[in-house]
């Protein structure tokens, strides 16, 4: 006994120490995203020129998230293409409360489709409702493959959730000042109505003997003494009462709110920003990952398509943004609230740094290097039936013009021993 | 026992119908459901997103770890114990005593149901609020570490109890085996097992959380046995007839 | 009290030794604790893994999917107690029972739950109503006493009952807004305001647009229909209550192994 205590101390004073931190902090943790499996953050969406307004706000806050998206041409084969799709938002519950989202300029309150190997952008507003330190991703949902989620800030709400107000004005006029406490009174008395009703009814046999000794009766076929006139009468009143009730009730609903719609269940169709194409083409002809030393290397042959010399600025996977530090429009290309998580500090290494020059061919590595990828379990790809990496890669030429590529191959585990 | 067999001519009903034990499992088992909901409320969201964080183990995981093994030692104590201290003489059984076993096989049966409440209605539901809200990253999520592995051993204790017992007190029970009663203790069982097929078709292909998918139809198939408490409330309703019979027809001779 | 043993009562025809009588009200209280207990668990958990979703929020109340679905989901087990109810015992309120049951099983978790652990509002999760309908399928049963005429007249009741029952709730969640130059309804809005991370919009299995609305009479068609399929699930599930209350044994295999005597004979199985 006390060796299993002792065995497990360590973990008990952790839970101790949880449960106190657990009572003085807001703070919760990021959301599932890690274990996503890579796949579903390498070749699905990826999220870039990420935008917030701001990352603390109080309780009726504005909140925009803003961005662009690219959903990958080499979408996986065992998820089912993105026909239909919604524009979410991954947070911790309903924390925030979405007020506006759009893609490009068309309202994203419905679902719709979305096309491979073209980019989207979009802009959600929200209104921070519940306070406390939370995780917020923007997101896809897209039917049949599940959430996608794109990268994750933190965002800090002060103040009083009783304080959060959600108010609209409908069309014909009725203004409604939140939206959270909209018609409950009714519904809270329409409930606890029909619950007294019912209880009334049920006690009236409910008070007399019941189980047993109707068991016996019924047996003994005493039916004029178990049903009398008396509980005819009563449950026939109860019957009448309920149908006056309820044909009294939605003519009140009726008189009340004359003018209704239906719910609105219409598709959206959003436009996709026009087709540039690639000006660098890239093929990988080998990429590794070194389990132990945390890196992917990636050896790729670019060919730059385009008028002008260009550089590679950035490699960006499942939301990590390795950024090549030696081109400082790339670094400028971050924005100042973006998560630092997600921006490796050690950056993207390449193996020629010089502008490929326009028709030039040239065969180098571009090698990702930090314990991101042990943190964010991107190292979980060695566990996937289909082990390919999918990423952007930005490249800039002299007068800061940006083209985006997209890189995609086979990937190869490298654990320290053997080849 | 004697000591109940003492006064043999009181038949009042606190003699039949004793409280002790169910009182003090029906306050056990509702201080363990105000604790599970208790952790939620505490944890879930600080701890219970991310699976792959060390507070993610020492939290949930540590929940988990702990109530695995509670639940199979108390099941293991407690059928053992029904089956060791089984009454080998039934056929001497006196009928006052028989009857008092008779409503603590009914009050055993609302343990069982105290917990099957909170697993098939007050959890259950509750994980449709936690699954449609968060994204699910593991099996093992806040919501079922307490549901699944926590609610649903719980009740398979007093449902699989209440049959040993009724099998080895009750000479009706240990003559012949109630269907209804098997019905009404295996199906809500088998929702604990069926629960590979749901974890099966969450890691598989099922992504979304749409909670009338027909993922989840075999826990409610299963779910309707709990109708057959009905056939076994019936049988029991006869058995006690018959038990208070033979007491007056004895009073009565006497 | 060891008078008792004595005296005699009669109740509903039977006589009762007075000790017996009391006896049989502690076995009362007890068991329909149990059967409210047990039959919460079992038929919140049908409900809520068959029409659940359409039950948990606003915005898939819709006039096609949750009008015909609900009361063909809810009719089960309503018809399967008065089965057990009137059957066994002549009571007449089996089906109020079984909704009571579901409603409070329902607004406990939308209490617990939705609101208090997923910080919901209760304007997006209340539950509908099935009360009414379930009262006059009872009072159908005990007037006519018999379950056929119960599913011609009492089951289509329970049907076409549930939309005007709670429209009462909800028709001030269908007020138009216009949100973003689109025009949706205020229940709409509320599910879109109040995200649910891992079910979205297209998940939402509702009236897309309907071939021909008669008037906008859609929900009353939606609710015949469903009165059709209540007559008959009502059917089913009053003998799936026979069958399941049926009380049927086996002979114990077990008795050697338990040290009990053996049979004097050959036992024969009978189902």
């Amino acid at each position: 006994m006390f060796k299993f205590l002792k065995k497990y101390a360590r973990q008990m004073r952790l839970v101790v120490g949880l449960g106190l931190l657990a009572s003085v902090s807001g703070q919760v943790l990021a959301h599932g995203e890690r274990n996503q499996e890579p796949f579903l953050r390498m070749r699905t969406v990826h999220f870039y020129d990420m935008k917030w307004n701001t990352t603390e706000v109080p309780v009726n806050g504005e909140i925009v998230v803003s961005g662009t998206f690219r959903l990958f041409p080499e979408w996986p084969g065992n998820l089912p293409p993105p026909k239909r799709v919604f524009l979410g938002n991954g947070t911790p519950g309903p924390v925030l409360a979405r007020t506006e989202s759009w893609i490009g300029d068309v309202p994203a309150i419905q679902s719709g489709q979305l096309e491979l190997d073209r980019d989207y952008t979009f802009r959600s507003v929200y209104k921070a409702r519940i306070p406390g330190n939370h995780h917020v991703h923007p997101m896809l949902n897209v039917e049949g493959a599940g959430p996608l989620l794109g990268p994750g800030n933190w965002l800090a709400i002060t103040g009083n959730r009783e304080d959060f107000r959600l108010p609209i004005d409908t069309i014909d006029g009725t203004h409604i000042e939140n939206l959270e406490t909209w018609g409950v009174g009714t519904v809270f008395k329409w409930h606890a109505l029909w619950f007294a009703i019912a209880l009334v009814y049920m006690l009236w046999w409910l008070r007399k003997p019941l189980l047993m000794p109707r068991f016996l009766a019924t047996e003994a076929g005493n039916d004029d003494l178990l049903i009398t006139r008396g509980d005819r009468m009563w449950g026939a009143a109860f019957m009448v009462g309920t149908l006056v009730i309820v044909v009294a009730g939605a003519n009140w609903a009726e008189a009340k709110y004359p003018r209704t719609v239906p719910l609105q269940g219409g598709e959206a169709t959003w436009e996709p920003l026009p087709k540039q194409a690639a000006s660098v083409k890239i093929a990988v002809k080998r990429a590794t990952y070194d389990v132990p030393g945390r890196s992917m290397k990636i050896n790729v042959t670019l060919t730059n398509n385009g008028p002008k010399p260009v550089q590679v600025g950035e490699f960006l996977t499942a939301g990590l943004r390795f950024v090549n530090h030696d081109v400082p429009v790339a670094m400028a290309n971050i924005d100042p609230l973006f998560p630092k998580d997600l921006i490796p500090p050690s950056g993207l290494k390449v193996g020629d740094n010089t502008p490929i020059a326009p028709g030039e061919s040239r065969t180098m590595m571009l090698e990702a290097t930090d314990a991101a990828w042990e943190v964010e379990r991107l190292t979980s790809l060695i566990n996937d039936p289909d082990n390919r990496v999918g990423a952007l890669v930005f490249f800039f030429d002299a007068d800061g013009n940006r083209s985006i590529s997209t890189l995609s191959g086979p990937i190869v585990p490298f654990f320290g021993a053997g080849k | 026992m004697s000591a109940i067999l003492a006064s043999s001519a009181d038949r009042s009903p606190g003699r039949f119908v004793q409280y002790k034990w169910p009182t003090i499992c029906f306050v056990g088992t509702l201080a363990v459901m105000v604790f599970y909901r208790w952790f939620q409320q505490t944890f879930a969201w600080k701890t219970g997103l991310d699976s792959t964080l060390p507070e993610f183990d020492a939290t949930w995981m540590m929940l988990f770890k702990v109530e695995l093994p509670l639940m199979i030692a108390l099941w293991a104590g407690l059928w053992s114990w029904l089956w060791v201290t089984r009454d080998r003489h039934l056929d001497q059984l006196k009928p006052e005593e028989e009857l008092r076993r008779y409503f603590t096989l009914v009050l055993f049966i609302f343990s069982y149901a105290f917990v099957v409440y909170f697993a098939g209605s007050f959890f259950a539901e509750q994980d449709a609020s936690w699954h449609q809200t968060v994204v699910r990253d593991t099996s093992f999520t806040p919501s079922h570490i307490v549901l699944f592995y926590g609610t649903m051993p719980f009740y398979v204790t007093f449902g699989v109890g209440s049959f040993l017992y009724a099998m080895t007190r009750l000479p009706k029970f240990a003559e012949r085996i109630s269907i209804p009663f098997v019905l009404a203790v295996t199906g809500p069982l088998m929702i604990l097992p069926n629960l590979g097929f749901n974890e099966w078709g969450h890691a598989f292909w099922m992504m979304e959380e749409f909670f009338s998918a027909p993922l989840h139809w075999g826990f409610v198939v299963l779910g309707w046995s709990v109708l057959a408490l009905g056939g076994l409330a019936a049988q029991i309703m006869m058995h006690i007839v018959e038990v208070m019979q033979r007491i007056d027809a004895q009073k009565a001779a006497a | 009290m060891a008078s008792n043993a004595h005296e005699t009562v009669d109740i509903y025809g039977v006589k009762w030794s007075k000790w017996s009588a009391a006896l049989s009200r502690r076995f009362d209280i007890i068991v329909a604790i149990i059967l409210f207990l047990a039959v919460t668990a079992a038929f919140h958990l049908h409900v809520m893994l068959l029409v659940g979703d359409w039950d948990f929020w606003v915005d898939w109340k819709d006039r096609q999917y949750w009008v015909t679905l609900a009361p063909v989901i809810t009719i089960t087990f309503p018809a399967a107690l008065q089965y057990v109810f009137w059957e066994k015992l002549r009571l007449p309120f089996g089906a109020t029972f079984a909704v009571v049951c579901l409603i409070f099983g329902e607004w406990m978790n939308r209490k617990f739950g939705f609101y208090d652990w997923s910080y919901f509002p209760y304007s997006l999760v209340w539950p509908a109503t099935y009360i009414p309908g379930a009262i006059v399928l009872d009072v159908t049963l005990m007037l006519t006493g018999n379950f056929l005429l119960t599913s011609l007249t009492g089951a289509i009741a329970y049907a076409i009952l549930f939309y005007p029952s709670n429209w009462v709730m909800l028709a001030a969640y269908h007020l138009p807004v216009e949100v973003m130059g689109s025009l949706v309804s205020v229940a709409d809005y509320i599910g879109y305001a109040f995200t649910r991370t891992a079910t979205p919009e297209y998940l939402r299995f509702i009236e897309r647009g309907t071939l021909r609305t008669f008037g906008g009479h859609s929900a009353w068609v939606a609710s015949a229909f469903a009165g059709f399929l209540c007559m008959l699930m009502y059917i089913a599930w009053w003998y799936f209550g026979m069958l399941m209350t049926k009380v049927v044994t086996v002979p114990n295999k077990m008795k050697t192994l338990m040290g009990l005597k053996a049979d004097p004979k050959r036992s024969v199985e009978a189902i």
